[in-house]
């Protein structure tokens, strides 16, 4: 018979093993278990998982992007840009940044002074005061500055790539006035990989071709092609974007006339027309009467030679 | 001047060390709690304490938990004010904090900074008294050496030991060369040994002619270092005296006459009767 | 005079505890760390091949700066009442002669130079990553910048000073405080114009708060000066902003040490 000390021995091995197996056994359990519901949670979520960022910020990430876009924004306005409590005219998603791309310096010094309206009247002596401190005169970044802008709308882009705003403005600023098409192409192809669908991205790819490269021919494939994604997705709208449709189209029937295809480009014009897409219809029509008198004058037959 | 005792239990008159003059000096003193709640009364810690100490004696203050040791002792260090009465160290008015340029306090189980060695710790309470940093210097090493942390002197006062952050405690009481030493419950926390060095430290102090005014619970202790005692019990001083007069007196040792004075034996007496 | 040079000396004593105690813990070391390690991060990436981008760099170390400092100030200074009483050590420090006001401005000179030196510290980082990017820095721009976060920084800690003694639990004044600072930062110029929109009587007890609470805001804006490459704040504005910025340490001093004063520190 075992006396209590060999006993003891004999199960010392199994007593020291013991709380190892029991935990080798419960992490088993836990990756299995762990493997099984992993299927499950995506069904029920509806996705696989998705990068790093969706999932440390989900959908945060979009308001993030949308901070990151007008950071850009107020660098570009070198740090002078009201609040939100400033503002007696809120702006839209797109901000002025974009504004400066687009529209006239006169529209845009209009809306500057309405924006900053509230800031000239300091309410009492602590915003006076207040004033001492904070960046009051507005200056745009100028002479190849307007690098600062970029990594800030690349950020925002890496955290809400379907933004298309800022792949097109930011393209804007590369080609026009940092002289790099080359990155505002890749740039460009990257957002279109993400938004296929983009119109506006076609858009001004279209335009990089031809302002940069001067690729005619390439510039019109992928401005027909804005033209017929943005047909996909806004024609059917109650309020499509006929700002969008208004630039495709003109400059559709502008790069036309440069090829001296006028009857093309009378069709673009006159899509545009129909569409009731531009801001300045008797505008349009006046170009229009301009390429048809063109035409007619190219298919008017040449004089005879005098005998 | 006398101090008379309340209690019947003291039948003789303090014995005074001759020629010493007062150091600590209590009249009268009083220290209430306001109540906490609405329409609580105040609760009165101390009641009417008189007491002196006298230079160059080891002057036991003993009392159970909640006895009035601790407001008392507040009262001397300045932490508190007192509700009435008065209390003064070397003639000073303990509310003034020069009265404080000569004591030296050891708390009882303080956690010192543990960011710091005991050597800058030690230079930082000489600092606070203004000592010449060359005689600073001098006096910090044989603080060290009489607490016997000369080896420990550059390690962060974090990787003590308890009995070493008591003995740093007693090192920083010293570091002014304090002529009153307020130790409460100076060997708790520490093995025998430990509790022989602080011994030895008081009894040292005592032949340089300083005067320790000490709270502890162990009466043995108190019994083998102290010249007088006082015990408070309710707020109210019971004993004053030395203690060789009180063994003779009650024929009891100290703890005894302890046990007695706080009414321990007849509560005991009646719980078992009952 | 002999009274006032021991004052001075006590309350040096007691701030070079505190100095000691910042560079003696992990905290700085780690945010000046994670500080270094974004920026450097941040700087490493290639945007659009364009070498000279050198104002998102300054605006993100700023940033991480005016985070790291002011958690340095609000844990520096939350913890420190709170600790001498739970460690006991102000019973042996106030049983020498030290008065507790002379504790309160010791701990928050000790407070305001340990977040002097971090910010130096940080400040001399961020040079040489700008330095790293463009031709030059102008110092007096650098100099006011460092001058108002740290006056600035002065009005934070006598804020958490007086929470902590108000507060039982350093965590949670440390907590109160960051949100207050935080919101003041974000809100506190505009609450006069969040005023006008709200009815009676939350209008005149937002007004009220505005006139009320230190406007750190202003010391705020000295960062974005910096990243926009902006002049110099006249040096008039820099004067009355320290003296408000000292105006209101009186004030949170004053206040703690009415309150401490009168606290029982129970053995």
């Amino acid at each position: 018979m075992d006396t209590p000390k060999d006993q003891t021995k004999s199960q010392k091995p199994k007593a020291r093993w013991a709380p190892a197996l029991f935990l080798c056994l419960l992490c088993t359990t836990a990756f299995t278990l762990g493997a099984i519901l992993q299927q499950r949670v995506y069904s029920w979520t509806g996705s696989g998982g998705g990068d790093l960022m969706q999932v440390l910020l989900g959908n945060g990430r979009r308001v993030l992007a949308d901070q990151f876009f007008t950071t850009a924004d107020i660098y570009f306005h070198s740090g002078a840009y009201p609040s939100i409590f400033d503002r007696q005219y809120p702006s839209t998603n797109s901000a002025r940044l974009a504004r400066g791309v687009q529209e006239t310096p006169e529209q845009e010094d209009a809306e500057h002074d309405r924006e900053i309206a509230l800031l000239n009247r300091p309410i009492d002596w602590i915003e006076r005061f207040g004033r001492n401190f904070q960046i009051t005169k507005e200056t745009h970044l100028s002479g190849g500055k307007e690098r600062e802008i970029l990594p800030w709308l690349k950020l925002s882009a890496d955290l809400d790539p379907k933004r298309v705003d800022t792949y097109t403005v930011a393209s804007y600023w590369l080609r026009v006035h940092l002289g790099k098409p080359k990155e505002a192409e890749e740039f460009l192809r990257e957002g279109l990989l993400a938004n296929p669908d983009s119109y506006e991205i076609l858009l001004e790819l279209g335009r990089l071709y031809f302002e940069n490269y001067h690729d005619l021919a390439r510039a019109r494939n992928l401005w027909e092609a804005a033209y017929r994604r943005w047909n996909k997705r806004e024609a059917g709208k109650p309020r499509p974007d006929l700002r969008a449709l208004d630039q495709i189209t003109v400059r559709l029937a502008w790069l036309e006339e440069e090829e001296g295809h006028y009857a093309q480009a009378i069709k673009w014009l006159k899509v545009a027309l129909a569409k009731k897409a531009s801001p300045n219809p008797e505008g349009l029509e006046a170009r229009l009467k301009e390429l048809q008198a063109k035409l007619k004058e190219a298919e008017a037959p040449s004089p005879a030679p005098k005998a | 001047m006398s101090v008379e005792a309340p209690s019947i239990l003291s039948t003789q008159s303090p014995a005074r060390p001759s020629s010493n003059a007062a150091v600590i000096r209590i009249e009268n003193l009083v220290v209430e709690y306001p109540g906490r709640g609405i329409g609580q009364r105040a609760t009165t810690a101390v009641k009417d304490l008189n007491l002196e100490v006298y230079q160059g004696e080891v002057f036991g203050f003993l009392g159970p938990n909640g006895a009035g040791k601790t407001s008392t002792m507040q009262v001397l260090l300045g932490f508190q004010p007192p509700t009435r009465g008065a209390a003064s160290i070397f003639g000073v008015d303990v509310r003034q904090p020069i009265a404080r340029q000569r004591i030296g306090y050891l708390p009882e189980m303080t956690y010192y900074y543990k960011f710091l060695t005991s050597e800058e710790l030690l230079r930082f309470y000489g600092r606070i008294f203004r000592i010449p940093r060359p005689e600073l210097e001098v006096r910090i090493d044989s603080a060290l050496k009489l607490v016997e942390l000369e080896e420990a002197r550059k390690r962060l006062i974090r990787t003590y030991s308890k009995g070493m952050q008591q003995r740093i405690g007693l090192a920083q009481a010293l570091i002014n060369n304090p002529d009153l030493l307020i130790l409460d419950e100076p060997t708790s926390g520490l093995d025998p040994l430990g509790r022989m060095k602080v011994r030895e430290i008081i009894q040292r102090l005592r032949s340089e002619g300083k005067t320790v005014l000490f709270s502890s619970h162990e009466l043995g202790e108190v019994e083998t270092v102290c010249d007088r005692i006082a015990i408070i019990h309710r707020g109210e001083l019971q004993v004053l005296g030395r203690v060789a007069d009180l063994v003779e007196e009650h024929q009891m040792d100290l703890e005894r006459i302890f046990l007695k004075i706080i009414g321990y034996g007849m509560n005991h007496q009646r719980e078992q009767r009952a | 005079m002999n009274r006032i040079r021991a004052s001075i000396s006590t309350i040096w004593a007691v701030s070079g505890i505190v100095i000691k105690e910042l560079y003696r813990r992990k905290d700085f070391y780690v945010l000046f760390v994670v500080t270094a390690v974004i920026t450097l991060m941040m700087a490493s990436v290639n945007f659009f091949h364009e070498g000279k981008i050198v104002r998102y760099l300054k605006d993100i170390c700023l940033l991480l700066i005016w985070i790291s400092a002011l958690v340095i100030a609000i844990a520096t200074t939350a913890r420190q009442l709170p600790a001498e009483r739970e460690s006991r050590t102000i019973f042996p420090l106030l049983a020498k002669p030290v008065t507790r006001g002379q504790v309160v401005v010791g701990k928050f000179l000790g407070c305001w130079l340990a977040c002097g030196i971090a910010l130096v510290v940080f400040y001399v980082f961020f040079g040489v990553i700008c330095l790293a990017k463009q031709d030059h820095i102008g110092f007096w721009q650098y100099f006011q910048a460092i001058w108002l976060q740290w006056g600035m920084l002065a009005i934070v800690i006598g804020m958490v000073l007086l929470g902590s003694v108000v507060f039982s639990a350093p965590s949670a004044n440390a907590t109160i405080c960051f949100v207050a600072v935080v919101s003041i930062l974000i809100l506190g110029s505009h609450l006069h114009k969040i005023a006008i929109t709200e009815p009676e009587p939350l209008s005149v007890l937002l007004s009220s708060l505005y006139f009320l609470i230190p406007h750190l805001e202003w010391f705020y804006a000295v960062r974005d000066r910096l990243v926009f490459d902006q002049n110099l704040i006249p040096w008039v504005d820099c004067l009355l902003a320290t003296l408000y910025a000292a105006a209101y340490v009186a004030i949170f001093l004053c206040g703690t040490w009415m309150l401490f004063r009168r606290r029982v520190l129970t053995t």
